[in-house]
């Protein structure tokens, strides 16, 4: 009789227990998915409109075109970027009211074939009137180049702490250089038996031979450079390479006055049209 | 050696048969109440066992179910989840990015219509103001809206680039902003921190490219003052094209000060004001000469 209503006891408690199992909402597998289903409403009521996943990848589009149209428009393009900042508020009472944040930030990108990599601090002072941001410190390191005139310009733009001057500057150093570059080939290519580059397409230099007088070479040096206010400008001159019995004969001194005339020549034709004139002077490209 | 016997006279089912008779034989002799009892007892139990098996085969069938709803559901889910915390984690990163743009002087957003973009100036360090354009993009290009100081030229700048070259017309309006905002900031800072300087009021017209000022070589000082005027002709410089600088005192045709006001001419057109009143400061009457270039 005992045996029995232990028995009993047993199979009542084993079938509340069973009761339960099925009654209850969820497994601990469930409720795992169901802790990271909130956090998704969590996290899709804070992006707002760009709730669901397929409307994500919508706006990260959107912010990828973004980043494209600024890259193309300023011809800058940033790879990485982070900030920290460090409150510097004084606790003193004459000071409480100025609110002093110092800002330091990490920045990495390219100029089309410039790598640099930035870090530079920005103070920023809050008080009743104003609000003012000042670039405390600035450190630019680039990768080597080929443009030699960089290394000035960097050095002047860290002395000012001047990150705008530095970015457009850039933009149009490298413009400059792109188009010497584009247009040194072009000339290689149109006239290869009169033209050579000594240092590659890339440098600054280009020489031009007289077909018909082998000692005759007039060299080309367009160099890009830097003003002390960020403006780009190219300078080109003209060097005469000519043997010295012609030097000699030269009466009317045309090698000696030959770079003055280049540069007239420059301010009324421009660039392109003067290094065409230039070349066939030299008799370049006439069918004999 | 009972139970030896037992088992050599039959084996285990014969030794089994026979204690299920004892027992029969045992219940013949209970009472009718117990015997009701135990029944009822028995027919619970019987009843019981049968819950009990059917839950058990619900409860195993529902492990079965969640067991293959986590194979083949979860995984996708937490990829999923996965997969929008990267996505997420790019959107930051590229929010991040695409605020850093506005040190470059040029940021923006694209827009319904086409495309805001915002123009932030400096002048040596100091972060200055921003302004924006709103531009449509469609043909003919046009502003929609912008905060441009109305004496910038933007009309004139528009009239030029703007059809033809977008990142043009930009840079232009940019350098415009940026030159304006350095000679802004040079007259305030002359006016705020350099007032001890000044022997009369600081004039200027709102494009900031022409400033008349009379000065002291020493702040509150008795010595005579110059009169400076700075005309900058070039709307895209920060720095002066024109400088007259006439000396107001008694001794005014004295070399000492012609030299110093020939001194004076070339800081003013090589050094921003607040960098030559700052000269000042430092030497007194006696100018940073190194400061000329």
């Amino acid at each position: 009789m005992d045996s029995l209503q232990a028995e009993v006891r047993a199979l009542e408690a084993e079938i509340a227990a069973l009761r339960r199992a099925c009654e209850e909402p969820r497994t601990p597998e469930e409720d795992a998915s169901r802790a990271l289903k909130s956090l998704q409403e969590i996290q899709q009521s804070d992006s707002g409109a760009w709730a669901s996943s397929k409307d994500l990848k919508g706006h990260l589009g959107h912010l990828e075109s973004e980043l494209l149209f600024l890259s193309t428009l300023t011809g800058i393009n940033i790879r990485s970027y982070s900030m920290r900042t460090e409150d510097l508020t004084s606790t003193e009472k004459t000071e409480q009211s100025i609110k002093k944040v110092l800002q330091k930030h990490r920045l990495s990108g390219n100029c089309h074939m410039v790598t640099f990599q930035l870090e530079f601090q920005i103070l920023e002072i809050q008080s009743k009137e104003r609000l003012s941001s000042v670039i405390t410190d600035l450190n630019i390191i680039m990768e080597p180049t080929e443009y030699s005139e960089l290394s000035d310009f960097v050095s002047r733009a860290e002395d000012r702490r001047d990150l705008l001057m530095f970015f457009q500057s850039l933009h149009f150093f490298v413009e400059w250089c792109e188009y010497r570059q584009r247009t040194f080939e072009h000339f290689k290519e149109k006239y290869p038996e009169a033209v050579r580059l000594p240092e590659g397409a890339v440098s600054s230099c280009m020489a031009v031979r007289s077909p018909r007088e082998p000692g005759f070479e007039l060299i080309i040096v367009w160099r890009i450079q830097i003003d002390d206010g960020g403006k780009v400008l190219p300078k080109l001159d003209l060097l005469t390479k000519a043997p010295r019995r012609a030097l000699q004969l030269d009466e009317t001194r045309v090698l000696e006055t030959a770079p003055r005339g280049f540069r007239a020549l420059l301010g009324v034709l421009g660039i392109e049209a003067a290094l065409e004139s230039l070349v066939k002077s030299l008799g370049v490209g006439e069918d004999h | 050696m009972e139970w030896a016997n037992d088992k050599s006279k039959g084996g285990v089912l014969a030794h089994l048969e026979r204690l299920e008779t004892q027992t029969n034989r045992s219940r013949k002799n209970l009472d009718p109440q117990t015997e009701t009892a135990e029944s009822a007892l028995e027919a619970k139990i019987h009843k019981l066992r049968c819950l009990r098996d059917k839950l058990r085969a619900e409860v195993k069938e529902r492990q079965a179910r969640v067991k293959a709803s986590t194979a083949s559901v979860e995984p996708d889910q937490t990829l999923e989840v996965n997969e929008q915390e990267a996505v997420e984690g790019k959107q930051e990163n590229m929010k991040a990015i695409l605020q850093a743009y506005r040190f470059t002087g040029l940021s923006g957003k694209l827009t319904s219509r086409g495309v805001c973009v915002c123009i932030s100036t400096a002048f040596e360090g100091n972060l200055l103001g921003s302004y924006f354009v709103d531009l449509v993009i469609q043909k003919p290009l046009r502003i929609h809206h912008h905060s441009i100081p109305v004496f910038i030229p933007l009309e004139e700048i528009s009239a030029k680039y703007l059809q033809t070259n977008i990142q043009h017309f930009l840079f232009c309006l940019c350098e415009h902003l940026n030159a304006y905002a350095g000679r802004k900031y040079q007259a305030d800072q002359l006016q705020s921190d350099f007032a001890g300087f000044l022997a009369g009021p600081l004039r200027r017209n709102s494009l900031c490219n022409l400033l008349s000022f009379t000065y002291k070589v020493e702040p509150h000082g008795q010595s005579f003052p110059f009169c400076a005027r700075l005309l900058y002709k070039d709307l895209t410089t920060t720095l002066p094209t024109d400088v007259t600088i006439t000396y107001q005192g008694t001794d005014a045709l004295s070399t000492s000060w012609e030299e110093q006001r020939v001194c004076h001419e070339n800081l003013f057109l090589t050094k921003p004001l607040h960098q030559v009143f700052t000269s000042f400061t430092r030497k007194g009457e006696k100018l940073d000469m190194s400061l000329v270039s």
